[in-house]
């Protein structure tokens, strides 16, 4: 997905400039079309930055702190984040409702949810999965330490 | 409220990814004026209309496909011929080529990893000391933010709105004294080894130009595009882009096309990292404007600050402190803002601000005990983190010294833009 936006992107943008320069024309709809796809970019990227663990933390803490505080400190950041991300993403999703609504329009004449819909989803995703990173992290904490008192 | 800030202060050091915490301060903020937060969602689609944006992410997938070639070699040797014949040649062939790549990849890991890999043995083997070289090619690894088309310049331009053409070109003398009080300290320290890298020679100029021929239209075409006006800096990015790909996997084939998804993948996640913040910072910024928070923060300031002098000290204190705690990026996009409006207040050139931003930012980047690049080098030549800190401090303190000069010295930002 990542892959195919970027791609679209060069092409689009590259091929504006040769419509422009050699034409003298372009078409109305390849700028949105581009800064949407940032959008669309900073959203799965965004998921993705999840899965890789590389969201951007200040993580000065985890140099000093013994490991296992690190990582219980870790869970309960992250649930605080799972939390955050889904109240955007509900609140993405009433937008969307209303854009629905209101037939709202982006590109010319392509109903603008199809365009938006990203935002609720990924939020939803982000969510989802620091939710599932912290329950794992939780869970691995846990046996960890009865594991250890069974020794 | 203010407990609340409180709250969320403490979990953004206790490592909660910082865009949940300033998606949380945004959404409290809208709450407490009543607002319906479904305004979050209307700011967060509002990257979508920001121009330029575009530029970050194909700069971004440029620069870590010119990692991932062998583009870094030719760099150095392409340097190494023109610069090597100098006393002390190597290492300022060292900051050279780094300065260069950075400004093309941006993000300032990347050219540790990248450069460092290549330099490192090398300085060792000219006979410069271990811990000369370590310090070198750690604070080497942030130069050249302050030229074009780096990230950061470009994501100031965009927060701020200043012309990003205009910050290119404000960039390049404090860049080069940057370069220039690192280089005299170098030849300085080394002076007992003066020991040219080689003789100069022609051929092996001609050899190394025509190795890396197809990467020289680069700087022309990017540089040369976005000054003549030919085309705008998201244009230039989208062309760098395609062309470094079609260069690197079709023309050299250095990186195999079945690599290609990885590369691009790992550097998006790179960019929506970035991105995601902007966006809900986007939201917190409109809600501290509609609070009146930048207004409020002038008076504050204005009550204990006079002179613009005095401003300028304590935002130079300041900005070193914030770089060691928070990274590039998450700064401009987060602190811009605010200071923005203050400065200007003082009579700070916007575009000033943003090279002595940038600058200060860039010592972020080695202060102990938080500077990204003193952790990449540490793990990258596997020295202690101690080791990499002592090594590092008289370069951090040239460096402070030339910030310490732009700051105070606007006229070598803004030398280019007198009309």
């Amino acid at each position: 997905m990542l892959v195919a936006l970027l791609t679209t992107m060069m092409l689009v943008a590259v091929g504006q400039i040769i419509m422009r320069e050699a034409f003298g024309t372009g078409f109305a709809w390849a700028d949105e079309l581009v800064r949407l796809i940032v959008l669309w970019l900073a959203l799965v990227g965004s998921i993705a930055a999840c899965r890789e663990n590389r969201h951007i933390r200040i993580d000065a803490l985890s140099h000093v702190l013994p490991d296992n505080v690190v990582k219980a400190i870790r869970v309960f950041v992250d649930l605080f984040a799972a939390a955050v991300c889904a109240v955007v993403a509900v609140q993405a999703w009433r937008y969307l409702q209303i854009e629905i609504e209101y037939e709202d329009t982006v590109l010319v004449n392509t109903p603008a949810w199809i365009a938006h819909v990203i935002m609720p989803a990924a939020f939803g995703l982000i969510s989802y999965r620091f939710l599932l990173g912290a329950l794992k992290q939780l869970g691995a904490l846990l046996f960890g330490s009865i594991a250890e008192t069974e020794k | 409220m203010i407990i609340f800030s409180i709250i969320l202060a403490l979990l953004a050091i206790l490592g909660a990814p910082l865009f949940a915490v300033i998606a949380a301060s945004a959404m409290l903020g809208f709450q407490s004026q009543e607002s319906d937060l479904m305004i979050m969602a209307i700011e967060i689609q509002s990257i979508a209309s920001m121009p330029f944006l575009a530029a970050i992410p194909l700069f971004t997938f440029a620069g870590y496909l010119l990692s991932e070639s062998n583009a870094p070699k030719r760099l150095v040797r392409l340097t190494g011929a023109m610069l090597g014949w100098m006393p002390g040649g190597l290492a300022i062939v060292c900051l050279a080529a780094c300065a260069f790549f950075t400004a093309f990849t941006g993000a300032s890991g990347v050219t540790i990893i990248a450069l460092g890999a290549i330099l490192y043995p090398a300085l060792k083997q000219d006979g410069y000391g271990d811990k000369f070289n370590l310090g070198l090619v750690t604070s080497a690894g942030s130069l050249g933010l302050l030229f074009a088309p780096s990230l950061p310049l470009i994501l100031y331009g965009v927060i701020a709105e200043v012309s990003i053409d205009n910050l290119f070109l404000a960039g390049i003398l404090p860049g080069l004294l940057m370069l220039v009080m690192l280089s005299g300290y170098s030849l300085w320290v080394n002076r007992g080894i003066r020991k040219p890298l080689s003789s100069f020679s022609l051929a092996e100029v001609g050899a190394a130009l025509r190795e890396a021929i197809w990467e020289l239209p680069l700087p022309v075409v990017v540089l040369g595009g976005i000054y003549s006006g030919f085309f705008a800096v998201s244009e230039a990015a989208a062309i760098t882009a395609l062309y470094v790909l079609i260069v690197e996997v079709l023309v050299l084939r250095e990186i195999p096309l079945r690599e290609l998804p990885r590369i691009m993948r790992s550097s998006m996640v790179l960019v929506g990292g970035i991105l995601v913040i902007l966006s809900v910072s986007v939201a917190s910024t409109s809600y501290m404007i509609d609070a009146d928070v930048p207004q409020r923060l002038f008076e504050i300031v204005q009550s204990l600050v006079s002179s613009q002098t005095t401003f300028l000290i304590v935002l130079l204190i300041f900005l070193l402190i914030l770089g060691a705690i928070l990274d590039i990026f998450s700064a401009i996009v987060l602190v811009v803002p605010l200071i923005l409006p203050i400065a200007a207040g003082y009579g700070v050139d916007e575009v000033h601000l943003g090279i002595v931003f940038l600058a200060a930012m860039q010592l972020g980047y080695l202060t102990p005990p938080v500077g990204l690049n003193l952790f990449i080098a540490s793990y990258r030549f596997e020295k202690p983190i101690m080791h990499v800190y002592s090594a590092t401090f008289p370069f951090l303190i040239i460096l402070m010294l030339s910030v310490i000069l732009i700051t105070f010295f606007p006229q070598l930002s803004l030398f280019f833009l007198s009309d």
